[in-house]
């Protein structure tokens, strides 16, 4: 149970209702992966919806993933990772007091993420180029399958919803960004960087996913 | 205080992870291009994945040193979503195909 | 005691009895004033009034809707709406009673007040979050009224596809105003889970704190696993609409029976979220109004986390006649009889608190009498319906909907109108008239069988639900459950007019009305700002009815309210000050 603290009063960064800085930090923490449960839910109906579909049509799936660049998947795969490891570097660098460390990584996070988006963007841009778009406005005739449109319209469905996930996190390290550079974080204190890095975390596992089930047909 | 009671997860186990993704990264694109029969297929794309999935989550995301109940908060979840497919799957795969070649 | 000090690494602390103050001058209600004051408050209290301020608003807009749709009823033809309007009025009363009351009412509106008073803690663990939950409930219900506004919705509440693909009504606007809500919800969840597991006062074990927040334990982990996948569900018939992406609709390659999984793997969950604060409520009433322990603690504790975890096992039983394969149908049945176990255990043992208590007939526990009579006949028809070979003939007749309403209305209402009224006291401070209440109780008891029990007979002898004309046949049901629903309609008004009556002119409320042990009532009425001017300390579970009152009533001595108020707690040994390190 908390122990209240005597000897000294709260710190500024100690909310009212809460004891002390532990109860704090591992509320933050607790409240934060609850979160991504919810999160985990969320895209879980997408990637339901994807088995059902693919247990029924494996062969268009096959077939149709075919016209994804595994080289280009293969890429954004590595540099989510990379920013995965900068987030971590930059929460270290803020449990050991190294301010500038910590903008630095969360610079590169931030950098990668662009990156990331970037190279979906023109992903996107080449297939609506051959006609494949979402739905109704499919008309892409490179593959022989009533369905084709199917694989597709998950595709920008799911990957989709994950770079809106990668621009919300991309806000949230620049709002860090702006909080290191202010001085905000120290060792005492770092739980925006420790949670908002668990939510950045959850956006690379998630790709992590999402780059076998379409890249990786065969 | 709090910050001598948090792990501090040091450079050499970060990179030495980091490594490991990217390896499992390359094994994954590689394990592709020998284009296995299915079932195998999906099930190393999916192993690899996992594997990878569970890196992060252990090292990067420190669940390693935490506390257990956030661990089996993400084991829920994951049971759930497990539920949530299986179940579809129960009704899909079991019904009578009454009209031919839907 | 010196040298033991030395030897030994216990710290000993001063505790000391602090008895709650009768007619307080400082309160949460006059701690900051304004408008503004009310609309950026951080306190879990003022939301949990904001909260069921909104909440009753719409149980009235909802409930317009259904003495609409009962009148329309009273001719086989039709009477003064027209067939389209028809469905739009019960689309929207359904959608407007589950997402914007039911779902929120007790977990919302009384849990945000109660809990953290009930664990001893000064405020919920995130009460910005909270704040954030508050105003996506209001965005959301006001993307609903819009939806309403642009000519409304046809679907049902449960929106099936391919019809809302393919309808022109207002169903995209609709679901993103459920989608919306929906993350209220789940933030609520998501606070009251870490609540419950970080801000404990000192002594309150898992086996000390209350039924009810076991429930809104049970309620959250539900909430917060089943919501994201309606909000995803949603978004897709919406991308539908919009993209036609064919994931649902036949006609472009998609499948319907995969939204009816996908919906209804949370909203079979949701009634449960809607019902089990209620028995949280009820457990509280029960212990309360017979001064006796509950029966069976940790029956009642775990049953609640059973049926959160079984809930999601058995959603197919809205599917038996959807076309999903009999395998699926077979082993949903199966495990929704598994479900009505737990529930079950509860009413043996609230049934046992009872035995031999010191029974107080007032009127929360009149209210907790209709629950406990209403939910049995509609738990029990559940089960009716859980049988397939029955199902199939009962599916989408009015047995359903009457089944429906005896838990939600019969069951969840009544306890939300018992813990209402129990809790009335520390929310307002004061008491409403008791034998309003109680008249107020048994007309609505009344008015809801009358309006209820006939849809039972006439569904199972086929009267179709959502159907704007009937056969001849059924019009006496139908007019004696319309007669019915004026009844129940007039008790919920009196309901209101009485409670808000009370703010005004009512008798001060004591700070421990009913003579419970719960943490709550050890606190002045209405409750301080920061609930409580000291640290709780708990060295009895909350229905130890045969200790004595004031060991309910500890606290460190010289702790403060967590505002910097003598944060420093002196040891007094043998009259010398030490301070503690």
């Amino acid at each position: 149970m908390a122990n209240h603290s005597t000897a000294t009063s709260h710190a500024d960064f100690v909310q009212h209702h809460f004891v002390d800085a532990e109860q704090q930090f591992d509320s933050a923490k607790m409240g934060m992966w609850i979160f991504l449960v919810t999160e985990i839910l969320f895209f879980g109906g997408l990637f339901a919806t994807y088995t059902v579909f693919r247990v029924m049509h494996p062969d268009l799936f096959a077939e149709a993933s075919k016209e994804l660049d595994v080289l280009w998947g293969t890429v954004n795969t590595l540099v989510l990772i990379g920013s995965s490891l900068t987030v971590a570097m930059a929460i270290k660098s803020a449990q050991l007091n190294q301010t500038r460390n910590v903008a630095i990584n969360l610079c590169i996070t931030i950098v990668l993420a662009f990156i990331f988006l970037m190279i979906k963007y023109f992903n996107w841009m080449h297939h609506f180029s051959l006609g494949i778009y979402p739905g109704t406005a499919y008309s892409f005739t490179g593959i022989d399958n009533p369905h084709a449109s199917i694989f597709f319209s998950l595709y920008y469905l799911m990957t989709g919803l994950h770079g809106i996930h990668v621009i919300v996190g991309i806000g949230i390290m620049t709002w860090l960004l702006v909080k290191t550079l202010k001085g905000e974080f120290n060792s005492e204190y770092y739980t925006p960087l420790e949670i908002g890095g668990l939510y950045w975390h959850l956006v690379d596992i998630i790709w992590i996913f999402l780059y076998p089930l379409f890249y990786l047909i065969h | 205080m709090s910050s001598s009671t948090h792990h501090i997860t040091s450079d050499k186990i970060l990179l030495a992870v980091a490594g490991s993704l990217f390896l499992l990264t390359l094994l994954t694109a590689g394990v592709h291009f020998l284009e296995l029969p299915q079932p195998w297929s999906i099930i190393a794309a999916m192993t690899i994945a996992v594997m990878k999935g569970s890196l992060v989550a252990m090292f990067f995301m420190g669940l390693y040193w935490d506390k257990r109940f956030n661990s089996m908060l993400l084991i829920a979840s994951l049971a759930f979503f497990g539920l949530l497919v299986g179940y579809s799957l129960l009704d899909t795969l079991f019904r009578r195909i009454v009209i031919p070649g839907f | 005691m010196e040298t033991a000090e030395k030897t030994s690494n216990l710290k000993k602390i001063q505790v000391q009895r602090y008895k709650p103050e009768e007619d307080p001058k400082d309160h949460y209600l006059n701690a900051m004033k304004g408008i503004w004051s009310w609309l950026t408050t951080l306190d879990h209290k003022r939301i949990g009034v904001l909260y069921l301020c909104s909440i009753t608003f719409f149980f009235f807009v909802g409930g317009l809707m259904a003495l609409m749709i009962r009148t329309e009823l009273w001719t086989p033809t039709a009477t003064f709406i027209q067939a389209h309007t028809y469905n739009e009025l019960f689309t929207l009363h359904g959608s407007i009673m589950i997402f914007l009351f039911l779902v929120p009412s007790v977990p919302a509106a009384l849990g945000n007040f109660i809990l953290p008073v009930q664990l001893g803690a000064k405020d919920v663990a995130f009460p910005r979050l909270n704040l954030l939950s508050y105003y996506l409930y209001i965005t959301g219900a006001a993307i609903v009224i819009c939806a309403i506004l642009s000519g409304g919705v046809d679907t049902g509440w449960t929106f099936y596809t391919p019809y809302s693909i393919q309808t022109s009504t207002a169903v995209t606007i609709m679901t993103f105003g459920v989608f919306v809500i929906g993350f209220s919800s789940i933030l609520t969840g998501v606070n009251f889970i870490t609540t419950i597991h970080k801000m404990r006062a000192p002594g309150m074990t898992w086996g000390k704190i209350s039924l009810f927040s076991w429930s809104l334990y049970a309620t959250s982990i539900m909430q917060i696993l089943a919501t994201p996948v309606l909000a995803i569900t949603l978004a897709l018939v919406a991308m539908e609409r919009i993209m036609g992406v064919g994931i649902f609709d036949p006609s472009l390659g998609g499948d319907p029976v995969l939204y009816q999984h996908m919906f209804w793997f949370y909203s079979h969950p949701a009634v449960y979220i809607m019902i089990v604060p209620g028995f949280g409520v009820v457990s509280e009433v029960i212990t309360t109004f017979s001064k006796k322990h509950i029966f069976g603690y940790w029956a009642i504790a775990l049953s609640s986390l059973s049926i959160a975890f079984i809930s999601f096992l058995v959603w197919g039983h809205h599917m038996f006649v959807s076309g999903q394969s009999a395998m699926a149908s077979m082993v949903f049945s199966f495990l929704t009889f598994m479900v009505g176990i737990p529930t079950g255990i509860k009413m043996f043992n609230w049934a046992a608190t009872l035995y031999k208590g010191s029974i107080k007939l007032e009127s929360p526990l009149l209210y907790i009498f209709g629950f406990f009579f209403l939910f049995l006949v509609g738990g029990i028809t559940g089960i009716v319906l859980s049988t397939v070979a029955l199902d199939v003939h009962l599916h989408d007749t009015y047995y359903v909907v009457a089944h429906f309403h005896f838990v939600m209305v019969g069951g969840m209402v009544m306890a939300f109108l018992a813990g209402l009224h129990y809790w009335w006291p520390k929310i307002t401070g004061k008491m409403y008239n008791e034998k309003l209440a109680r008249f107020t109780c048994g007309l609505i008891f009344i008015g809801f069988n009358v309006t209820f029990l006939p849809q039972f007979v006439m569904g199972a002898q086929g009267m179709p639900r959502r159907y704007f004309n009937y056969i001849e046949q059924f019009q006496p049901f139908h007019q004696v459950s319309t007669v019915g629903a004026y009844m129940l309609g007039l008790g919920f008004f009196i309901v209101f007019v009485y409670l808000v009556k009370s703010i005004f002119t009512g008798e001060k409320a004591p700070a421990n009305p009913w003579g419970s042990r719960g943490l709550e009532f050890q606190v002045p009425s209405p409750v301080p700002a920061h609930n409580f001017e000291h640290i709780p300390v708990i060295v009895h579970g909350p229905y130890d009815y045969h200790k004595p009152m004031d060991e309910f009533q500890l606290g460190i001595a010289g702790s403060g309210n967590g505002h910097g108020n003598t944060v420093d707690a002196t040891l007094k040994t043998n009259g010398k000050e030490i301070k503690a390190e």
